[in-house]
């Protein structure tokens, strides 16, 4: 119990430092990885929260699809941080 | 014996909590490092110590997911984020302005005061543990239950393949 709690509680703290990180970023790279605190933050609080209400296949399932797809976004993304790149000299964003 | 079973626990929940603040750390480091290269590394403990966490929760339930977390989001994903990083070494990060970081702040800090609002009466409620996982029952459940998402997963990650094939072939 005490353990979900922990957890729990630093699920909801990673999900404030990634939302500093998003909002207060002009890199696309910096606003990239913050996104990605928020996902493992996400992640996290969904485990917690299963945890404490005893279910097990949910939160597997779920998170499967979560990581599989933060894979395809990541890939994205970042072809289109190169493109950006290409077109501006400069990953700053305004 | 209980002192035996004490001592493990405190044992256990200490390792939770080290865990956590080397998580919180990692973030934290994420977000304040000036080179994005070491965000990147960063982001790699952060996947390690989530992954730890996650197993620690339930290893019996929950052991299974952390493998897979470390295999794919540490192993591919933040690999993959901190090539990509190496192309762009070099590149200045511009201090952020003022009025950003504070309004992110206190938009943070409000998020996460509603979330632990919201949660409070479910965790109150809550005594159950989680039983153990059957890789048969998880196979089942997925074959069964989301046959959908998993069509959609495969020819998402075939276009992202297709994807990065076009994107180094150009000139």
């Amino acid at each position: 119990m005490l353990v979900g709690l922990i957890v729990l509680s630093t699920s909801i703290v990673l999900i404030a430092i990634g939302l500093y990180g998003l909002m207060s970023s002009r890199n696309i790279i910096r606003t990239l990885l913050s996104s990605e605190i928020l996902l493992n933050a996400s992640i996290l609080f969904t485990f917690a929260l299963s945890y404490l209400n005893g279910l097990t296949y949910p939160p597997v399932i779920y998170s499967v699809f979560a990581i599989s797809t933060a894979l395809i976004e990541v890939v994205v993304a970042f072809a289109a941080v190169i493109l950006y790149f290409r077109s501006k000299g400069s990953l700053e964003v305004d | 014996m209980y002192l035996t079973s004490d001592v493990s626990s405190y044992l256990y929940e200490g390792v939770t909590v080290l865990l956590a603040a080397f998580a919180i750390a990692s973030a934290i480091t994420i977000v304040k490092q000036k080179v994005v290269l070491y965000s990147a590394v960063a982001l790699a403990f952060l996947g390690f110590s989530t992954a730890a966490l996650i197993a620690l929760l339930s290893p019996s339930a929950y052991g299974i997911y952390s493998v897979f977390h470390v295999l794919l989001y540490v192993g591919a994903t933040v690999t993959f984020i901190a090539l990509t990083i190496v192309l762009f070494r070099g590149i200045d990060v511009k201090p952020s302005p003022s009025a950003g970081v504070a309004l992110g702040v206190v938009i943070a800090v409000l998020v996460a005061v509603v979330t632990a609002i919201l949660i409070y009466p479910s965790v109150q409620a809550s005594s159950t543990v989680p039983p153990a996982l059957s890789l048969t029952e998880l196979a089942n459940q997925l074959l069964d239950a989301y046959w959908f998402p998993i069509i959609v997963l495969i020819v998402g990650l075939i276009t992202t393949v297709i994807e990065a094939l076009a994107l180094a072939r150009r000139r």
